[in-house]
């Protein structure tokens, strides 16, 4: 494999950068090559993130070209459509719909565009769009924290990923805190069996 | 990383996924350098972080320094005694080091000594984009640069053996993009770190008055020399593509290299590519027979045309003729911001003339209508953050009338709406010099803004100019009892040191007394009426005076509620709101929300802090525990 790139995108504090590296983590235990982007300092205050997780022989760069994602994994609607410009026809969307409100909105009493009007924008850069209810099944995992994981869950059941589901779960016994990885495990597995029943509600 | 302790394994061969922060953490481990110093500063942070934490096991001495020159003159001084060290810091902070890093290269070292200066280019979480390769330049000392987290462990060790050799300090330059990558490192074997140093008194080399300077002088140069010599030879510089026409010749370092290697990969292009680790002192004959063996030549760099000045003149003596390219006189990649593989694309395309291979435009043209009208998500100050309610009380006292130049920290956020509190900032410390130029000619309340580790850091000098000069000032201490937006590093204010050991508490009230400021106080910000009391007496005092604003961070308290599995406390709106506003007009906090179209809060992000509770006119806000 050449080269496979994952956008995370989402707002600092949703654990993007924790769920990069575990994807990352994943690559390597497969052998493979793999850079993670991180954003530190500043930018993590209730900012916008971006992190980049890029597998393959080929890749050298922390990021990479607009419209080669092959995967655009959504921690929250405003910021995965930001990062649209990465998507191609190609890529599959995988987009939690749990809304964290800019305090630009709240401050000009504007609402938070619809979800309908996100993912009719979404769609002029590509059609493979799935949503989950990351927040609700990560409370149903029995912590809120977890939602990041249960995206990991979603991606895994895509089939996109180069690498087998074993590696994510070791990469994720390896990262997660011993007094979280049932939490985490089960969270992982309600993404994963989401994604398995999933009807596009379009 | 959750746990820098893997950093400690002995398993040569291992390979792991490392940041390439921690991998330098990893060299330094494996260099056997013994003493760590640094001042906090995104993005070169974790280095010394991932080594606080292992650092009493590995036996290695580490410290969070006062300010970055504290920083360099320990790191210095312990090689000198023959112990390896490093000093790690972001490119401003080695400004606020320079004085002592110019002297320091006149001076020489015994024992290896490695300063990391972590370039910023975009300004992702800094003031500016300097470029600190001119450091080396300017002091004349050896420059390495990592294009990725294998070559940022590598070469940290390779900077120690070759301060070694030269007796020079070494610069390791590193930026965002190598410093906050992870990628695969492969361990090598650890060194035992070996704390125990002598001192051998050298006046003539190190006591540096005129008369030892000027022949020091000379044998810097003569150092310099043998540097070049090592860098034409050096593995780090080297040719890793021949093109088959010998055309098109690339030359490149650091994260700018593997943009441009997919650059040509992407265009499809028959290029030569040299590579360079070691961008000062510049392998003259490796680049000059480079040169001649090429038409064109363009150069790829992050932020100034550092490489590309020189390897000009270098054409100048050895290929007059040859085309270079790059961002001078006719530029073709962008000179300010960061490089991407798209910007290198863009700019090999129009140098080769051939066509893009992605049709950005198009791309470009449906991206501008996705981002029209898309609210912004810009860093805000956390749910729960007592910098907001300071800055409310800094308002309150003052009616927003007065002038308030801020610092360098979290709190440089309080400028934001609606708060809008914070006039401008040049560097740490700055808050407090400029509110006396401010006021000198103004006349008007000037409030200075500063932080608790950015008092220490660099605002003492300024406040003892403030009373030696009878500057009526006052100084805003926003105290979080942390370094917050760094990753919550200790400081002298903290009590515990970064060995992690329990230490004398430096109090900020105690220094600004200590001083000679004659009007001092500590108030709880989320005492809103005290609080604001007590700043209206401070802004009446005749000469300077200082309030210290003090609760911790938010994150810190949620943190550690979490870990005793303490009660959460959130706000609740109640019936008596009349959605007249307040709370969200006021204060900005990221927790209060509309709910379909009311004032609400989000119970995930609130931490109960209770400031919209006091400026809510009709008590309609209550906090509860929950969980």
């Amino acid at each position: 494999m050449k080269e496979f790139n994952i956008v995370l995108t989402g707002v600092g504090g949703q654990g993007i950068l924790l769920a990069a590296e575990i994807l990352g983590t994943a690559a390597l235990k497969e052998g493979l090559n793999v850079r993670v982007s991180e954003i530190h300092g500043m930018a993590q205050r209730g900012g916008a993130v971006v992190s980049n997780v890029r597998i393959g022989e080929n890749v050298l760069a922390s990021t990479f070209l607009d419209g080669k994602a092959d995967v655009l994994l959504g921690f929250e609607p405003l910021e995965t459509l930001r990062s649209v410009n990465l998507a191609s026809e190609k890529t599959t969307v995988i987009m939690s719909d749990e809304r964290i409100t800019p305090t630009e909105l709240t401050a000009k009493k504007m609402e938070y565009p619809s979800l309908k009007e996100i993912i009719n924008k979404i769609c002029s850069f590509t059609k493979n769009i799935i949503i989950v209810e990351a927040a609700k099944l990560a409370k149903e995992a029995g912590n809120i924290l977890t939602e990041n994981v249960v995206l990991i869950g979603a991606l895994a059941a895509t089939k996109k990923m180069p690498v087998k589901d074993e590696s994510i779960i070791e990469a994720l016994k390896e990262l997660v805190p011993t007094k979280h990885l049932d939490t985490n495990i089960k969270a992982f597995k309600l993404g994963y069996e989401y994604v398995q029943k999933y009807k596009p509600k379009l | 990383m959750p746990d820098s302790r893997l950093l400690l394994q002995d398993a040569p061969n291992k390979r792991a996924l490392l940041l390439g922060n921690e991998a330098i953490a990893r060299g330094i481990l494996e260099a056997g350098i013994s003493v760590v110093t640094t001042y906090p500063g995104t993005p070169a942070s974790e280095i010394a972080d991932s080594i606080s934490e292992i650092a009493a096991e590995a036996g290695v001495y580490m410290e969070y320094s006062i300010n970055e020159m504290v920083a360099v003159e320990v790191a210095a001084a312990t090689a000198n005694c023959g112990v390896r060290s490093l000093s790690a810091m972001k490119h401003v902070g080695l400004n606020v080091a320079a004085d002592a890093l110019v002297t320091l290269a006149y001076m020489g070292v015994k024992g290896g000594c490695v300063i990391v200066t972590a370039d910023d280019p975009e300004c992702y979480s800094s003031q500016n984009e300097q470029d600190n390769r001119f450091y080396a330049l300017l002091a004349n000392l050896p420059c390495l640069e990592p294009s990725n987290a294998q070559e940022a462990k590598d070469m940290t060790v390779s900077a120690v053996e070759i301060s070694e050799k030269l007796e020079l300090p070494v610069l390791l330059r590193t930026m965002t993009r190598v410093s906050h990558t992870r990628g695969p490192v492969i361990y090598g074997k650890l060194t035992k770190p070996n704390l125990k140093g002598e001192f051998v008194r050298d006046i003539k080399r190190m006591n540096l008055v005129p008369a030892n300077s000027r022949p020091m002088h000379t044998v810097l140069l003569k150092k310099a020399e043998k540097a070049k010599e090592l860098s034409e030879t050096l593995q780090y510089n080297t040719i890793i593509r021949k093109s088959k026409s010998g055309k098109l010749g690339v030359i490149s370092a650091s994260a700018a290299f593997n943009y441009a290697i997919e650059a040509i990969d992407a265009l499809d292009l028959d290029a030569s590519v040299l590579k360079l680790g070691m961008t000062h002192p510049l392998p003259e004959k490796l680049i000059g027979a480079f040169l001649k063996k090429h038409k064109k030549i363009v150069v790829v760099e992050e932020l100034e045309p550092y490489l590309e000045m020189q390897v000009k003149a270098i054409a100048k003596d050895y290929a007059p003729n040859v085309k270079i390219y790059g961002k001078m006189s006719t530029p073709y990649f962008p000179r300010d911001g960061e490089l991407s593989t798209r910007t290198v694309v863009v700019g090999l395309a129009k140098i080769t003339r051939r066509k893009l291979p992605i049709n950005f435009e198009e791309i470009d043209k449906k991206y501008a209508e996705v981002l029209k009208d898309l609210p912004r998500r810009p860093p805000i100050l956390c749910a729960g953050c007592p910098h907001r309610a300071s800055f409310y009380v800094i308002k309150k006292a003052t009616d927003g009338k007065a002038v308030y130049p801020n610092d360098i920290g979290c709190y440089a956020l309080g400028f934001a709406p609606p708060l809008s509190i914070g006039d401008g900032f040049l560097c740490m410390g700055s808050s407090v010099s400029m509110a006396q130029g401010i006021n000198k000619v103004t006349g008007k309340d000037t409030i200075g803004i500063i932080g608790d580790s950015t008092f220490f850091h660099a605002a003492i000098p300024g406040l003892i100019n403030a009373v030696y000069n009878n500057h009526k000032i006052t100084l805003a201490v926003l105290d979080n009892q942390t370094t917050a937006m760094t990753g919550h590093q200790p400081h002298p204010g903290t009590g515990v040191t970064g060995m992690g050991v329990p230490t004398e508490k430096v109090l900020i009230e105690k220094v600004a007394e200590g001083c000679g400021v004659k009007y001092v106080r500590v108030v709880n910000p989320f005492k809103v009426k005290e609080a604001t009391a007590v700043l209206k007496e401070a802004l009446q005092h005749s000469g300077p005076s200082v309030v210290v604003f003090r609760s911790p961070c938010a994150l810190m308290v949620v943190r550690d509620r979490r870990r005793k599995g303490a009660k959460i406390m959130v706000c609740k709106i109640t019936e008596e709101c009349t959605n007249c506003m307040a709370c969200i007009k006021l204060l900005g906090c990221p927790a209060l929300v509309l709910v379909d179209g009311k004032a609400g809060i989000n119970e995930a992000l609130c931490i109960g802090c209770g400031l919209c509770a006091s400026v809510c006119p009709y008590q309609a806000i209550k906090c509860e525990e929950i969980g």
